[in-house]
């Protein structure tokens, strides 16, 4: 394992190896996701108080789950950027902040195109969804953060300094629902004792997460492979010009 | 310990010389709270509820305007280098300097605020919570932002990005300070918010000098 690791550190050789792997990681998403779909719209039953409206729900809640789940990894690889000045690890965060951003997008305005005919109201400033919202905010400071810098392996460990400290929004996110008393439900899938949810909404539901889960994958290799590519080519432009 | 108060001395020093600009952040404090009722109507129960919130509000501005320059002016004229230089750690550094700008703009603040919850129009009687919040949550502030304005130094130009990056983290903050005060109101009791509040203190008071001097490390590479 920690082989495998050691092998694909090294930037030019994650490049190959993420251009061999995302056709594959992009063909893996389509099938899980239109599986998901197609239970989610046709084979799954409509909820008994909420009606058909609760197929937004496959898109809503598997999107919040990588909204956190990119913040996290992306937390995680600050830390290796920080502790070890890892190069790859800075391209990993900074290539995973958009995609981050873009799911956070989806969870918040499927959230609220769900909201409108359940709780009557498109937003209400309750815990879970200004925390979320907190979230976003901190996803665009990391990309404006990193666009600020000339220096793009400064620009990297900064990033990497504000991820570290807006970490703390993570478990405030995940446990809103139970230490406030708030308009959005409480978890009904990720418990201690077990979901709650019935199996014919949980089929879809966990085939959708893991298809985001794949499209997170493949996403972050195509960003990480333009990455590395256009730090190549300056490397190039560089050499070239030393040579006339 | 010695150095430490030395250093808050010279920081409290260049402030009273005129140097930096927290004394013009304490006056865009009070302009922003006299801005809320000629905005918004003069209607006092109106006030009442807003009141809080208003007081809370222009308290963060305050600091975030005065917090772009935490590092800068020392940054830029080399006398921060010179300081790292005589053996003292990065970490106390940025704690002296947090703690310079506290005395020089947390404190105005917490001290204005009895007063000019009277003119806003919250009710006398809560003047306590009000000083209680800001007294937990402006030092909060302060070490919040310190991270955000070393990284401004290092990226050279600060402005809209520091505020861009400072504020979501600054959120929970102002959620919990004005909420203590609106929950007081409104009968529920705000202790649970000050709870809350005074766990963020130790928290960035642990995790902000580390981060801080992490960035105006990176500023020198």
């Amino acid at each position: 394992m920690s082989n495998t690791f050691n092998f694909l550190a090294n930037p030019s050789r994650f490049r190959i190896f993420a251009k061999n792997v995302y056709p594959y990681l992009l063909v893996i998403m389509s099938i899980f996701i239109i599986i998901g779909l197609w239970f989610g719209l046709f084979n799954s039953p409509p909820d008994y108080q909420q009606g058909e409206t609760v197929r937004i729900m496959y898109v809503h809640v598997p999107a919040a789950w990588m909204a956190l789940m990119v913040y996290l990894s992306m937390t995680i690889m600050s830390l290796f950027s920080l502790v070890w000045r890892h190069p790859l690890a800075d391209i990993l965060s900074k290539s995973s902040a958009p995609i981050g951003a873009a799911f956070t997008l989806i969870a918040l305005v499927t959230g609220s195109v769900w909201g409108k005919p359940t709780w009557g109201t498109w937003w209400v400033w309750d815990a879970r969804l200004t925390s979320v919202f907190i979230l976003f905010l901190i996803y665009m400071g990391h990309i404006a953060l990193v666009k600020a810098f000339e220096d793009e392996f400064k620009g990297a460990r900064a990033a990497a300094i504000l991820t570290l400290f807006g970490a703390f929004n993570l478990p405030i996110i995940k446990f809103s629902v139970d230490w406030w008393n708030t308009l959005h439900q409480p978890a009904s899938v990720i418990k201690l004792d077990g979901p709650s949810i019935h199996v014919d909404m949980m089929i879809p539901l966990i085939l959708m997460a893991v298809g985001f889960l794949f499209f997170y994958f493949s996403f972050l290799l195509i960003n990480v492979q333009t990455e590395l590519n256009q730090r190549k080519l300056k490397k190039l432009f560089i050499k070239k010009l030393n040579l006339n | 310990m010695r150095l430490f108060f030395k250093l808050v001395k010279r920081d409290i020093y260049l402030v009273i010389k005129g140097a930096s600009d927290a004394g013009a952040a304490i006056l865009f404090y009070l302009l922003a709270i006299i801005m809320f009722p000629l905005s918004s109507g003069t209607e006092s129960n109106l006030l009442t509820t807003i009141s809080g919130g208003a007081i809370w509000m222009a308290a963060l501005f305050a600091s975030l305007l005065s917090l772009d320059r935490l590092f800068r002016s020392d940054f830029e004229d080399g006398s921060l280098e010179q300081i790292v230089l005589s053996g003292i750690s990065m970490e106390l550094i940025v704690l002296s300097k947090c703690f310079a700008h506290w005395i020089t703009n947390g404190l105005p603040i917490v001290l204005l605020s009895p007063i000019l919850s009277l003119i806003i129009g919250l009710d006398f009687q809560y003047w306590w919570i009000l000083a209680l919040t800001l007294l937990l949550g402006t030092p909060s502030l302060t070490l919040i932002g310190a991270t955000p304005a070393a990284l401004s130094c290092a990226i050279g130009k600060g402005g809209v990005l520091t505020a861009l990056v400072l504020l979501p983290l600054m959120l929970p903050v102002l959620i919990l300070g004005s909420g203590a005060i609106t929950a007081e109101i409104s009968g529920l009791g705000g202790t649970g918010h000050i709870y809350a509040l005074s766990a963020i203190l130790p928290i960035s008071l642990l995790i902000s000098p580390f981060l801080a001097s992490r960035s105006i490390r990176l500023g020198w590479e």
